[in-house]
């Protein structure tokens, strides 16, 4: 264990040896009843960092008529589970869900902590971790343990997302992290799993200086590309909107939805939500056709879980060629019409079309 | 109304190209810029004196060269701009740079007068993290809201803000001071005034402070100060894929290409199933 040496700290950092920090938090939302996936998503990674430091996985939920919810996290590989259910946190402000994971930590000095990457955990995660005085890093994609140090390595890839950052924080703990949703897999569920609830109060304020006036839930007309088995995506190569509309049509007829790059995004051909990338969604389709669509390190990092790729491209150079399974060079605008047109004559003609397409 | 909006002189990653020798990094030459995501902030800035007046203070924490990005920024028609350089700040992650920052504001709420609302753009195009605009609300002790839409005053006190979730669109009242986190395209920025921006030169509205103005401890700054540190770095891992290329005589053999491959690679064959049946 590293000696510290509080004279070359931060005097705002509370000096404390890190092995006076144990378990491993992962904090659980919960909305309508009901836990959020990308929440349980973290138990994956929470499970795998808490087995390599030999130390309890702790599922923290907070809300209100939230405490029936709480096995449920256990089945989903947690040994304990810390419950606030208090009226106080039926309605989420971020300063108020933020300082009660504070009041709990305060309390029980966890050694590691993560956050869904959900709008709601990227907004109270660094507001936890900075009245902490603690480092966090956003976005991991994976996480291990440094054997000697026990350090926790939250890896993120930077900006340029073809390297792997390796973040530690040695100094300081807990030690913080996010991922984004569907970076992880939800953990198999164990009906038999048993665990300990503990029932906990915060003294958290009120918000006193916000206000939720109005909410709305937004039905999302497009199935969403987190959850598509299927992704047709269009990139820069599109040359615009009427292109992404051709790429609907063959996303339809292959029972998938529509996806596109940053550069179609904000080329404004299509909606945010569809971003696939780094600073968009992380998706895992079965089959990902990549159409118009360069490669760049940023979009791939998105695709990694994609169980194949086809690439549709122009460009003989295009770096996606190296990174797809299956590419065909050509322009889009001629291709995907073809495409369309034998996958019609198969949904009309079934498999005796499709042999029919095989033998010409 | 006193409006501070945060930017960041960041890289411009679209112009970072791969080696293709080596596969690292080519930064050499890479021009910096005004983060983009930073300009519907001061947007709403502007949208907002234009509404009940004040000012808008701009403040990077930055290299020197960076009083190229405030320029513009001012050209936009900010009133002035408070450049935070020092090379003891270099290095810092986003819990050393929120360090700075609020003290910043702090400094201008002390000496140019009381600031009542800060705002951010949602993420830096170079590290992405949204960390900073909740760090910062947490030095200030103020409230704050992440992925804000659009922004009104309500007075002098308070201002009520449209922000989306995944599922929600929502409404909120917010006291001042606060700190708004203003979402990706939220609204068109206006183009930069040449005019303004030679004004704002001539009559020097960038003020740069560094460490002997805000006197901040030296282990609490930069790569010290930072709680988190880059144990290493590795190359991305490759995910293994066929890379066939396939050159068609025609479109239609293009399609058939693609056809084929549905149905011979087992795991897209699921997918050819889900069109034409398990009979397949």
């Amino acid at each position: 264990m590293m000696k510290m040496d509080c004279e070359k700290l931060c005097p705002e950092w509370p000096c404390e040896p890190p092995e006076e920090y144990k378990d491993v938090w992962v904090v659980v939302e919960a909305e309508e009843g009901k836990l959020s996936e990308a929440s349980l998503q973290m138990l994956t990674p929470g499970r795998a960092i808490a087995d390599k430091l030999k130390e309890n996985l702790v599922g923290v939920l907070l809300g209100y008529g939230v405490s029936q919810l709480a096995e449920e996290v256990i089945k989903y590989g947690a040994d304990r589970v810390i419950v606030v259910d208090d009226e106080r946190l039926s309605t989420y402000y971020p300063r108020v869900y933020g300082s009660a994971v504070v009041e709990l930590a305060k309390k029980y000095k966890p050694s590691v902590i993560l956050v869904a990457g959900t709008r709601r955990g990227r907004e109270f995660a660094p507001y936890v971790a900075n009245s902490l005085k603690a480092g966090i890093t956003a976005d991991c994609t994976d996480f291990d343990v440094d054997e000697t140090t026990r350090d926790v390595l939250l890896i993120r890839p930077p900006f340029a997302a073809i390297l792997l950052a390796y973040i530690k924080t040695p100094f300081r703990r807990p030690q913080i992290g996010t991922a984004r949703p569907n970076v992880f897999p939800v953990p198999k569920r164990d009906e038999g799993r048993r665990g300990e609830v503990v029932l906990e109060r915060v003294e958290i304020g009120q918000e006193s200086r916000m206000k939720l006036i109005s909410r709305r839930k937004v039905e999302k007309a497009r199935a969403g590309v987190e959850k598509a088995s299927v992704i047709v995506s269009g990139g820069r190569g599109i040359g615009g909107p009427e292109g992404m509309e051709m790429l609907r049509r063959l996303a339809e007829l292959l029972g998938g939805t529509v996806g596109a790059s940053r550069k179609a995004v904000d080329a404004g051909w299509a909606d945010h939500e569809m971003q696939v990338g780094q600073t968009g969604k992380s998706v895992k389709p079965i089959l990902y056709l990549a159409v118009g669509i360069s490669g760049s390190a940023q979009h791939m990092l998105g695709v990694r879980e994609a169980q194949r790729i086809v690439a549709i491209n122009i460009d003989p150079e295009a770096s996606i060629f190296s990174q797809a399974d299956y590419s065909v060079v050509g322009d889009y605008r001629e291709v995907v019409p073809a495409l369309i047109e034998e996958l019609e004559k198969i949904r009309k003609g079934g498999v005796k079309a499709l042999r029919e397409i095989l033998e010409s | 109304m006193r409006i501070v909006v945060g930017v960041k002189w960041v890289p411009n990653t679209q112009a970072v190209r791969i080696d293709p020798e080596t596969g690292t990094l080519i930064r050499k030459g890479v021009p910096s810029i005004v983060n983009p995501h930073d300009l519907p902030a001061v947007e709403a800035a502007l949208r907002l004196r234009e509404r009940v007046g004040g000012e808008v203070i701009v403040v990077s924490m930055a290299p020197p060269p960076a009083v190229k990005g405030l320029e513009l920024v001012l050209g936009m028609g900010a009133d002035r701009a408070v450049l935070v350089t020092d090379r003891v700040f270099a290095g810092a992650d986003t819990w050393a740079t929120s360090y700075v920052l609020s003290r910043a504001i702090q400094k201008i709420s002390a000496e140019i007068g009381r600031v009542d609302l800060v705002l951010f753009g949602h993420e830096t195009i170079d590290s992405s993290t949204s960390h900073v605009q909740a760090q910062v609300a947490s030095w200030l002790d103020w409230p704050y809201v992440y992925y804000v839409s659009s922004i009104e005053p309500l007075g002098d006190n308070a201002v009520r803000v449209e922000r989306e979730l995944e599922e929600y669109e929502e409404e909120y009242v917010v006291e001042l001071p606060a700190v708004v986190s203003i979402a990706i395209k939220a609204m068109k920025p206006r183009p930069v005034s040449l005019q303004s921006k030679l004004r704002a030169k001539l009559e020097r509205r960038i003020i740069t402070w560094t460490n002997a103005d805000l006197k901040l401890d030296p282990r609490c700054v930069g790569l010290k100060g930072s709680p988190t540190v880059v144990a290493k770095t590795v190359d991305m891992p490759e995910v293994p894929r066929k890379k066939e290329v396939y050159r068609p005589r025609d479109p239609k053999d293009a399609a058939r290409w693609i056809i084929r491959k549905m149905v011979e690679d087992e795991k897209l064959r699921e997918v050819m199933k889900g069109i034409v049946g398990d009979e397949l």
